[in-house]
């Protein structure tokens, strides 16, 4: 039978290679060059850690069984062996059976059921104790084995333990086996510790000064009870969590998630009304964000995590500010995704929230720099986070429906998932930011899945499981109808087209409007709070500068109020747009004032000064849009006498001035250069001079890194520069017949000699064409820059 | 997806539709959480707060019936957050608790042993707090059982105070109900307000606070310190207790500028409790006078600072507090809720005067056009002058003129701030005015004698603000206000709205400059009655003088 992994891997039929390779991708990134190769890579520590980080915890403790039962001179062990060992334990064969299908599916173990091997590499990534036990006393120490090899004495010994050296015993029987102890309690025979008992009558075997380890047949004596692996967990840990009702829970939830998408829709409106600006160091820094929070009336961590979400989703972007300073605001798709309906809004959000590999919780926290994270920047990326909240909402929907799980719980279970991938504590602050999140997303809702989410997170599951052949090109678009979308909407109020107006002025929306009242609202009244606008003497007045008058105004809220408008509205509506557009602003080159108003009418109807463009403001006023320059000119030319007068109203009379250029500074006479001393050089120069130098140094004995003969064919063997290119031609030649590999020595664009391992596949038109086996990449050399070829063999 | 008439909002504010039909049981399901905030004629807002719902949890209502009664009222789904946010919040409330132990006397008593180490170890609490009994209970001395409450509020982390009250001295006092009755809000009000032990009850001007004063008096039949802004309202409840109940003159005292009388019922003015002499504050031993076993501050709203430190040496006598609005302009609602107990009773104004008890008023802001050579002067007046200019147009003369013609036969009070404004009113139509500097006696002559019917009009100065008590006044003219106060308004609007003899409806009218601060002025005083549901009406000063 194949005993190594290699050849287990060649004796495989070629479809469950493909299925090897299909559950271990990592193995053929690149495509080894043969199975040897495959089998080097899948024993290696970081395969076989990536092929078990997947496993649950049954598998796992199946697969220390398979460790424990190895025997320990082929290191082999067999499928009814494990089913022993674990049935002793109380576990049902059929679970036993299927885990080993899926350690044999992943390679992790291999061979025919009587000869079961264990991967190289897995003994390196699992504890070095299986399933808790320690090593056998055979290899721990004379005493003890001849201990153990005594069963009735063993037995003996271990009853007779005081009841504190017993305490030891049974805690170091649940594993981990082994225990740091004082070093005075193993080597001082005065002291009475019961580590030192233990110690002393061979139940203990001290494997440094300060450590003890309990041998194997000891565990398995006091694990009586448990069985032989200590107590397995087949099943995932069922989650007693109270269960909701799933209408509460939809309509907790719903509100969130009308919630999430108003807060996302003034989040985009504070940073359209003012941008924010990206830190040179990238993202947004946390000051801006505090603003942004203020705005918009979040807790900063919301903020951040809604930057991120509907920078994920499309509706922010980044542009070149006014100042050129790259600034974050809407982007181009924000206006069309307002339009849409509030469950479609929202589902755009969730799904990039479900698939950004973003985790926007550690905005705001110190890096290992001490240095603040700031939102939208490259270090709060993280690739496992889709993962992560996936695992999660997995967990959930696995549920009955409205269980609303503390988040411990749903940690247990994804611990018993996959207990090597979340044993890492680092995970464990972003798992906790993800429950959070989605409660804050309107996934989940009174701490349970929703109904529309759980359709959302299948559908982005489904879509995910669509298989690559059926749709090689990517061409098939993203559903547009969605079951989350239409669930969501139908929990959510649909949009009105009314309000109610009110004495203090005050105007109620009872729902969310509808865009175009929400766009009116926007122009005539200030908003309150989500539902409630207040119309002031401002607001009123922005409506008309907008372009509305009294009249569409009155119409405006006779239309859109359920009840009568009050008094007090008409009143100010009226007052505003009384007093609206008395005042008048505009901008003049230059003005022409005067006493006579006949004079001015004369200035006016005189058709030369046409090209002023001159009105009349009042009587005694003219303007143009002109300079006063360009007046003045224009009268004195057509025989008026005008007087400039500046700002306080002073006339201004000038004489004639000589025109004269500005001073010229006058410094001391220069030094004369001579040409026939040597010029003095500054020590900078000289440094950099010499720096200079060093550096062409370096580059010559860069090229010399060449192989030998190429160098030596390159010219020292006393061959010119055009008897080795001839000579390189000759070969380069001559491999192109044999397909042989060859050597070449080029210079490349920046002058450097480098050389290269290839194998030529075309020379002409003045380039030679070489693949590199290396790197599986054509080449094309430029034949006068290669000024050495040497063939493979002679090299070496 | 129900059709209840609330909106909830995530800024915790509730919209309540009150043309709906369920509005009126969805107001009884919230009132005792929800603090009203505006009541505007379609739809009344409330606000959750940590204050309200500190209120309800004090009141025996758990987080879980709050968010039922949200949930089953919302119209649309409730933002889950909010949901969150209103359980904490009133999970807080009742982790500590202020208790008699049978031999330490007072002691904090913690249920959650980290908040009480988080708040021993706070610095605002530094010196409050005793000897450690143990791990839950700490001693606190209890003079500093008022201060401790407040300090706690502010720490977020309110006290439940279950220590109790003293009797004080037993003084029998009863209502004295012939022919009359406790209106029924007036009875809720004085019954919750004994359940609660201590707190606030909160009615509208001309509802009757003073009788609930006196229905407290009655159950707690035990000597009574009453403390009221000034002498007149003082009288003034004087007058309504030998009327209302059993008590005689010579129980009840006066304690004022004039009189210093301790009595068994004694009525204090907040003026003469906060006088110094020499930095010091003289008239402190009012309260440990007798062994009061109640406490009775008329106004609340206006309590000032100094009053707050003597009440938190009170904290074993019961207190109520009467106000007509708990919005205090200097923010100090905190103190009233820790010092003198929370809301115990609130309705709004319309369901009063809907209910009869207070007059219906038509409230009428009467626009006067300024002569062009008076708005030339506006124009370039001192921006600090401008407000009196306006406000003492000499237009507005013939403008109440008119409106006094206009209400003939009907007691008329024309109310301003300008004392020259007010005897040129005076002169103008030969009325009597009472200002700051009338004595005490002349005062109570007028108001007699307006009482009485033989005055038809009185003009009055800002002493008119506040708890004088003239039933029969139908018709309010306003003139000239102190700047933009909404309070003031709502003080002056109260002096119309005891219920009249025959039910005539009171009439409120403010005479304002057109196109000056005036008119801003103005439009901010009438926010607070808009939101109270007193829809303003605007007409010309034409319109009056040609009717």
């Amino acid at each position: 039978m194949a005993a190594t992994l290699a050849d287990h891997l060649r004796s495989l039929p070629d479809q469950e290679l493909a299925a090897l390779i299909a559950l271990r991708s990592d193995l053929v990134m690149p495509v080894p060059g043969d199975i040897s190769a495959l089998a080097v890579r899948a024993q290696s520590r970081l395969s076989v850690a990536r092929a078990l980080d997947g496993l649950d915890r049954f598998t796992l403790e199946v697969l220390d069984a398979v460790r424990v039962s190895r025997a320990p001179d082929t290191a082999t062990t067999s499928v009814e062996a494990v089913l022993l060992l674990t049935g002793e334990g109380g576990v049902d064969q059929s679970r036993v059976r299927e885990a080993l299908g899926r350690l044999r599916a992943l390679s992790v173990i291999y061979g025919s059921d009587a000869s079961l091997h264990v991967a190289a590499g897995v003994d390196e990534m699992c504890s070095p104790y299986p399933s808790g036990l320690g090593r056998p006393a055979a290899d721990l120490d004379a005493d003890a084995a001849a201990l153990v090899a005594d069963a009735a004495g063993l037995r003996r010994t271990v009853l007779a333990a005081p009841p504190a050296a017993r305490a030891v015993l049974d805690r170091l029987a649940a594993g981990p086996p082994i225990g740091t102890v004082s070093r005075s309690a193993l080597t001082d025979p005065a002291a009475d510790s019961p580590v030192g008992w233990l110690v002393a009558h061979h139940l203990l075997v001290p494997t440094a000064d300060d450590a003890v380890e309990l041998p194997r047949e000891v565990s398995l004596l006091l694990r009586r009870d448990v069985g032989p692996l200590g107590a397995m967990q087949p099943e995932p840990p069922t989650v007693e969590a109270p269960v909701r009702e799933i209408s509460a829970v939809d309509r907790a939830g719903a509100g969130q998630a009308m919630e999430v998408v108003r807060q996302t829709e003034a989040l985009a409106e504070a940073l359209a009304a003012e941008p924010a600006p990206i830190l040179r160091s990238g993202g947004v820094g946390v000051r801006e964000l505090r603003r942004l929070a203020r705005a918009v009336g979040l807790t900063e961590p919301i903020a951040a995590l809604l930057l991120e979400v509907a920078h994920a989703a499309g509706l922010l972007g980044e542009s070149g500010g006014e100042t050129g300073d790259v600034v974050v605001l809407p982007a181009a798709g924000y206006d069309t995704w307002r339009i849409t309906s509030l469950g479609q809004r929202w589902a755009r959000l969730a799904r990039a929230w479900l698939l950004m590999s973003r985790l926007p919780s550690l905005v705001g926290q110190r890096d290992d720099r001490d240095r603040l994270l700031p939102a939208l920047s490259a270090d709060i990326e993280r690739v496992g986070a889709p993962g992560q909240r996936r695992a999660i909402l997995g967990v959930l929907a696995d549920l009955p429906p409205g269980t609303a799980p503390t988040a411990e719980d749903v940690r247990t279970v994804l611990v018993w998932q996959a207990p090597r991938r979340m044993g890492r504590g680092a995970t464990s602050a972003g798992y906790d930011a993800a429950v959070t999140e989605a409660a804050t997303l309107g996934l989940t809702g009174l701490g349970a899945l929703t109904s529309y989410a759980r359709s959302l997170v299948a559908e982005v599951a489904a879509a995910e499981q669509i298989d690559p052949d059926s749709d090689p090109l990517g061409l098939t678009p993203e559903p547009p109808a969605s079951a989350a979308v239409e669930a969501l909407d139908a929990l959510l109020p649909a949009p009105v087209d009314h309000v109610l107006v009110q004495a203090d002025l005050t105007v109620v929306v009872p729902g969310p409007p509808e865009p175009a009242l929400a766009g009116e609202l926007a122009l005539v009244a200030d908003a309150e709070s989500a539902s409630v606008y207040r119309v002031t003497a401002d607001s009123v007045r922005r409506a008309l500068d907008s372009g509305y008058v009294a009249a569409d105004l009155h119409a405006l809220f006779a239309r859109r109020s359920r009840t009568p408008v009050p008094q007090a509205l008409a009143y100010l509506i009226d007052d505003v747009s009384r007093r609206h557009g008395g005042l008048r602003v505009g901008s003049a080159g230059a003005y022409l004032r005067g006493d006579d108003e006949a004079l001015l009418a004369e200035v006016l109807a005189d058709r030369r000064l046409s090209m002023l463009s001159l009105r009349r403001l009042a009587p005694t006023v003219l303007i143009t849009p002109y300079a006063p320059g360009r007046l003045l000119a224009a009268l004195r030319e057509a025989g008026y006498s005008p007087v400039p007068e500046d700002a306080t109203g002073t006339a201004v009379l000038t004489q004639p001035r000589s025109p004269r250029a500005s001073a010229r500074p006058v410094g001391p006479p220069r030094r004369v250069e001579d040409p026939m001393t040597a010029p003095r050089l500054t020590t900078a120069r000289l440094a950099g001079i010499v720096e200079q130098l060093r550096r062409g140094d370096a580059a010559t004995r860069a090229a010399r890194r060449a192989p030998v003969t190429v160098r030596a064919n390159g010219g020292t063997a006393g061959l010119s520069g055009a008897q080795a290119h001839t000579q390189a031609m000759a070969v380069l030649q001559q491999a192109l017949r044999d397909k042989a590999r060859v050597w070449v020595g080029y210079v490349d664009a920046h002058g450097a000699t480098n050389s290269r391992l290839v194998r030529p596949v075309s020379m002409g038109a003045g380039y030679l064409r070489a693949e590199d086996e290396r790197t599986e990449m054509l080449h094309t050399f430029a034949l006068h820059r290669i000024t050495a070829a040497v063939p493979e063999e002679t090299s070496t | 997806m129900t059709d209840g008439p609330l909106i909830v909002q995530s800024d915790k504010t509730l919209l309540l539709e009150i043309d709906h039909p369920d509005a009126q049981a969805c107001r009884m399901a919230i009132a005792p959480f929800a603090e009203l905030e505006r009541s505007p004629e379609h739809v009344h807002t409330y606000r959750l707060t940590p204050l309200g719902l500190w209120n309800a949890r004090a009141a025996g209502h758990d987080a879980e019936s709050v968010v039922d009664t949200l949930l089953r009222f919302s119209r649309y789904p409730v933002p889950h957050a909010l949901l969150v946010d209103v359980a904490e919040t009133m999970d807080r409330y009742g982790r500590l608790q202020l208790v008699n132990h049978p031999n330490h006397g007072l002691v904090l008593q913690a249920s959650d042993r980290a908040v009480l180490v988080e708040v021993a170890k706070s610095k605002k609490l530094a010196g409050m707090l005793g000897a450690r009994l143990d791990q839950d209970t700490i001693v606190v001395h209890p003079s500093e059982r008022g201060r401790l409450k407040q300090a706690l509020l502010k720490l977020g982390w309110p006290a439940e105070d279950l220590a109790g009250y003293v009797d004080g001295e037993a003084h029998s006092i009863d209502l004295a109900e012939d022919g009359w009755k406790l209106r029924s809000y007036q009875r809720e009000a004085v019954d919750s307000f004994w359940a609660g032990g201590s707190g606030v009850v909160v009615l509208p001007c001309g509802a009757g606070k003073t009788m609930v004063g006196a229905g407290a008096m009655a159950e707690a039949k035990a000597t009574t310190l009453i403390l009221v802004t000034n002498t007149v309202a003082g009288h003034q409840w004087k007058r309504e207790l030998l009327a209302r109940t059993s008590l005689t003159e010579d129980e009840i005292g006066e304690y004022s500028g004039e009189r210093k009388e301790i009595r068994p019922v004694t009525i204090a003015t907040y003026q003469v409790l906060t006088s110094r002499r020499g930095g010091a504050f003289t008239h402190l031993d009012l309260f440990s006078a007798r062994d009061w076993g109640l406490v009775i501050y008329d106004e609340v709203h206006l309590l000032p600072a100094p009053i707050f430190r003597f009440t938190a040496d009170l904290q074993a006598r019961r207190r109520l507090g009467l106000t007509a609005t708990l919005v205090r302009e200097d923010g100090r609602e905190g103190d009233v809720f820790s010092l003198i107990g929370p809301k115990r009773y609130d309705a709004p104004w319309k369901d009063i005067e809907a209910q009869g008890w207070i007059a219906p008023a038509s409230c009428t802001e009467v626009r006067v056009t300024l002569a062009e050579d008076e708005r030339m002067a506006y124009a370039t007046a001192e921006p600090e002058a401008r407000y009196r200019f306006a406000a003492t147009a000499p237009a507005k003369l013939p403008v109440v003129k008119a409106l006094v013609d206009k209400h003939a036969g009907e007691q008329v009070l024309v109310i301003g701030a300008y004392i020259d404004q007010l005897h040129e009113l005076g002169e103008y139509l030969e009325a009597p005015v009472v200002q700051g500097s009338t004595t005490t006696k002349e005062r109570e002559r007028l108001f007699d004698a307006f009482r009485s019917g033989e005055l038809s009009t009185l003009v009055i100065s800002r002493v008119g603000n506040f708890s004088i008590d003239l039933p029969e006044a139908a018709v309010a003219i306003q003139v000239s206000g102190t700047y933009g106060s909404r309070q003031e308004e709502a003080q002056r609007l109260g002096r119309v709205l005891r219920p009249k003899a025959d039910g005539r409806q009171a009439h409120f009218y403010t005479v304002v400059a057109r196109d000056t601060i005036d008119t801003e002025y103005a439009a901010h005083r009438q926010r607070f009655l808009a939101e109270q549901g007193y829809a303003y009406n605007i007409v010309d000063a034409d319109d009056v003088l040609s009717a």
